[in-house]
């Protein structure tokens, strides 16, 4: 039975002293040169409803974070300012209370407004402060108390050993068909999918409902495995054939007799290395590294890449017969952008996995952080969903995942959402400068490729990076 | 002619690369250059082998190689400027009849090399300098080169011949009331016996450097003294007295600003909490003595060292995400300043991670490990090190035969060593594996 879901989640600690009218706990760490920040923060304290401490330089302030709960840590970057938005975050990151980190700098570059923004920093203010910048800032920190929450929906995951299928878009029903039409076989599968689109998940539920289901299933990552050990994990070695074979091993291939060898990212063999795959499959036959004896092996072979095979076996990088081999039947696997509402139902899925595991009682997600999660480029797609929602579980304090639990990145994306709770009014250069450093991220620093997609020439992409301190 | 660049090439992979290097001393800033600009394949950040990745199936790009290139021979050729200029210096000395300049332009030398890592070459000056500096009617050159060779003896692991360095550097500046060189000839000659496990005498030698600090006011050497014997009480087992050591060094170098020092005391803290078993204070006193390390000049050694000890904390409480980011952010330093040792230390520590889930893939981590303590870095030490923790990840994985071989590899090892404490342990380890 899983416990109730909990219609209206009480809010967290933070999320509480936010939406209550009493002050926030503002730790200011400003060392001289400041600017009077200090000063005037206290002068305001009352009107804007906030208690100031002071520490004087990070590792004080580390010390005091340590000691005690905050709502708001305001710190003065000083020349390094890059590196220290940078510290800043980190300092931040575990403290009780998961206080929000407010920056103020003198002059600062727009290449700093958006490096603090794409960590998830609260604001960037310009010193001398102003009042009314520290207001909205202050006035976002308690919308945090705003956010809906919306209860878990019902994701029904299909258990697959120690993982689980759960989607029901089109896309992904078309792979179930697919999945259950190849599994009675004992055809050998070629899965294909960018990286984290479940391609193991896949192959273990084609050996659970085949017909070796009772036998093992054995996966072999090719490319984590150093070359030169790879062909002796595979196959086995005698005692001593050669440095560090300390015992007799069995290899994947022994190991899975009777069963299913899944072979992941087996564009990461050697050409050396494939045709003795391919003899494995054809013969049905291994020898042991170091070893005389032909032996015997009857398994289903599953292999799945995340590249092109075709373009690999172009560069000569794949044998083509062993492609023919693998590709008997080909099942590829949709990105995570191309499911669609399954985002919702893994997100609900991994929020109540994670839980359990961490014994937390998690019944809902708010809206605005259900935004964040559909407007991200999920370029590790379920896999690097998983580990956002792990890691948002294990830092959530209730009821409710909310945008203050997700990482660092995904927060610095909320800039780009439409409705920004009390955002500033943002100029033309500045809407510019965002734009130009989100597509020169998408395409990693390609300037090339960044002009390309910006429509102008690189010389003016060059002078515009100068320019905005990108 | 070269070929022309072929556009969207993969990179080449380091273990792929690194074989291609022989083994020469002359290559080794090579090496260097090709471990420290090594990058994570972007495409297999989120693929199945991300979580495995290691040093060996980094890439690399050939032509980025040969556009460092310059700045490495660059830096080289600095380097030997300076010692050049340094021995002409000397020579100068020598034709003015100027002994001290000429000793302390080689103890310069000398210097230039420790600070480049090439301990065992400043030995050699420091030796020639010692020469010249007993062959002098003022004692003070030859109580500065005593001090250089006995820190490049300790260095080097030359402990007997370091200590009889720092002796006679000890006996010579107090004869000529030289305060601050018998100071550091105590605290080497602490060094030199905790490094041999000599506890009393090291503690001994500490005690008596912090007696001639206090007589002289230094601060400093006064906290650094201190940290010491932290150091040392903490090895021993006596907490107590670590914790009243490191508290009255705190007191001492926070006034003063001394980050390094406040940092290197934190670390030490954080050690001591875990032994206490107070697991909250030691992770703030970690995350504290990285913030002050934020205000030191930079020290990527201390840096990592400091994120593996608050991975190893994470790891003893399960928090197996945490250790992670720890580790990679460690890794990540310990790759960028080619922090070898640091980095057999990561891959172990990834390894015993992978272990506790219950994942054979671990081995990998292990592999890398030993790879990189047999080749890039050579040390039996390390090696024996990560059969231990090699055996111990196998027999949590459940083969017991190959846990079996590993854990008698690394007493092989530790027997020839003489790694005394981690002998005793491993057999221990031996013997449960048995009953």
């Amino acid at each position: 039975m899983k416990p109730p879901v909990s219609m209206e989640p009480s809010p967290s600690p933070a999320a509480q002293r936010r939406a209550q009218p009493g002050p926030l706990r503002v730790l200011v760490v400003a060392g001289e040169g400041s600017g009077g920040l200090l000063q005037s923060l206290r002068q305001w304290a009352p009107d804007l409803a906030i208690e100031v401490e002071a520490a004087p330089d990070l590792p004080r302030a580390v010390r005091q974070l340590a000691a005690q709960r905050w709502d708001i840590v305001l710190a003065v970057l000083g020349e390094r300012a890059d590196d220290d938005v940078t510290w800043w975050v980190e300092a931040l990151r575990g403290a009780a209370g998961s206080p929000q980190l407010l920056t103020a700098a003198h002059r600062p570059s727009m290449g700093l407004v958006l490096r603090a923004e794409k960590l998830g920093v609260l604001d960037l203010l310009s010193l001398p402060a102003r009042r009314e910048d520290l207001q909205r800032a202050l006035e976002r920190v308690r919308a945090v108390a705003t956010e809906v929450p919306l209860p878990l929906p019902e994701a029904e995951p299909h258990a697959v050993g120690p993982y689980a299928l759960v989607g029901q878009s089109p896309a992904m029903l078309e792979v179930y068909k697919l999945m259950a039409r190849v599994a009675q076989s004992s055809a050998t599968v070629l899965v294909q999918g960018e990286s984290g689109t479940g391609k193991e998940v896949i192959a273990r539920a084609i050996h659970l409902n085949g017909a070796k289901a009772s036998g093992p299933f054995v996966a072999v990552n090719c490319a984590a495995i150093p070359e030169n050990l790879l062909e002796s994990e595979l196959f086995g070695h005698e005692k001593g054939a050669f440095t560090g074979a300390v015992t007799r091993k069995t290899g994947r291939f022994e190991q899975a007799a009777n069963g299913t060898l899944f072979l992941d990212e087996i564009v990461d063999m050697s050409l050396a290395l494939q045709a003795k795959i391919l003899r494995a499959v054809q013969e049905r036959e291994i020898e042991r590294v170091g070893g005389t004896d032909t032996i015997p092996v009857d398994v289903r072979l599953i292999a799945a890449t995340n590249r092109d095979l075709n373009e690999a076996i172009k560069q000569g990088r794949f044998r083509e017969d062993l492609y023919y081999r693998l590709a008997v039947v080909t099942i590829r696997l949709p990105t995570l952008a191309e499911r669609g509402d399954d985002l919702v139902l893994l997100t609900a899925y991994f929020v109540r996995h994670f839980a359990e595991r961490y014994g937390k009682r998690i019944g809902a997600f708010s809206d605005r952080a259900l935004e964040l999660l559909r407007n991200h480029t999920w370029v590790g797609n379920v896999r690097e969903l998983r580990n956002v929602i792990e890691r948002a579980v294990i830092v959530a304090t209730d009821e409710t995942l909310r945008v203050e639990h997700l990482p660092d990145e995904l927060r610095g994306e909320e800039a780009a959402l439409p409705d920004r709770p009390s955002g500033a009014h943002l100029t033309l250069a500045e809407v510019e400068a965002r734009h130009i450093a989100r597509v020169l991220a998408r395409t990693k620093n390609q300037i090339g490729a960044a002009a390309e997609v910006l429509g102008i020439h690189r010389n003016t992409l060059t002078r515009k990076m100068k320019e905005y301190g990108l | 002619m070269r070929e022309p660049l072929v556009q969207g090439v993969p990179p080449l992979r380091v273990e792929k690369a690194l074989a291609l290097l022989p083994d020469l001393e002359a290559l080794a800033p090579l090496r260097s250059l090709l471990v420290s600009i090594s990058r994570p394949d972007e495409r297999a950040l989120w693929s199945s082998s991300g979580p495995y990745l290691t040093l060996g199936k980094r890439g690399v790009q050939p032509e980025e190689l040969r556009r460092r290139i310059p700045q490495v021979f660059h830096r080289i050729a600095g380097h030997l400027e300076a010692l050049f200029t340094a021995y002409v210096e000397a020579l100068e000395c020598q034709q003015r009849g100027d002994g001290v300049g000429v000793v302390e332009a080689l103890l310069t030398a000398g210097r230039l090399e420790e600070g480049v890592g090439r301990v065992a070459q400043a030995l050699e000056w420091y030796a020639v300098a010692l020469r010249v500096s007993q062959g002098l009617q003022d004692r003070h050159p030859e109580v500065g080169t005593l001090q250089a060779l006995g820190r490049a003896c300790l260095r080097l692991g030359l402990y007997a011949e370091g200590a009889r360095h720092y002796q006679r550097c000890l006996a010579l500046a107090e004869a000529e009331f030289d305060q601050a060189a018998a100071i550091a000839a105590c605290e080497g000659l602490g060094k030199i016996a905790q490094a041999q496990v000599e506890w009393v005498g090291a503690e001994a030698w500490y005690a008596r450097g912090v007696r001639l600090a206090e007589a002289s006011g230094d601060q400093r050497r006064i906290g650094g003294l201190l940290h010491e014997l932290a150091t040392l009480a903490c090895r021993k087992g006596d907490l107590a007295a670590a914790g009243d050591y490191l508290r009255r060094a705190r007191a001492l170098f926070e006034p003063l600003t001394e980050a390094l020092a406040m940092a290197q005391v934190l670390d030490t803290q954080g050690q001591l909490d875990v032994q206490l078993g107070r697991q909250q204070a030691a992770a703030a006193a970690y995350r504290e003595a990285l913030a002050w390390l934020q205000r030191a000049p930079r020290e990527p050694s201390l840096e990592s060292g400091i994120r593996l000890n608050l991975a190893r904390l994470h790891l003893e409480a399960g928090r197996f995400l945490e250790a992670e980011e720890e580790l990679r952010r460690a890794e990540q330093l310990a790759i960028g300043d080619t922090l070898m040792r640091q980095l057999v230390e990561i891959y172990t520590m990834l390894g015993a991670l992978r272990g506790r889930q219950l994942d054979e893939t671990g081995f990998v981590f292990f592999e890398q490990a030993i790879e990189l303590s047999r080749t890039v870095e050579p040390s039996s030490l390390a090696e024996a090190q990560v059969y231990e923790e090699y055996g111990l990840f196998q027999l949590r994985v459940g083969d017991r035969e190959t846990a079996r071989a590993y854990l008698e590899r690394a007493r092989d090892i530790y027997e020839s060593t003489g790694g005394a404490t981690e002998l005793e342990h491993v057999r221990k380890e031996l013997q449960q594996l048995s009953a």
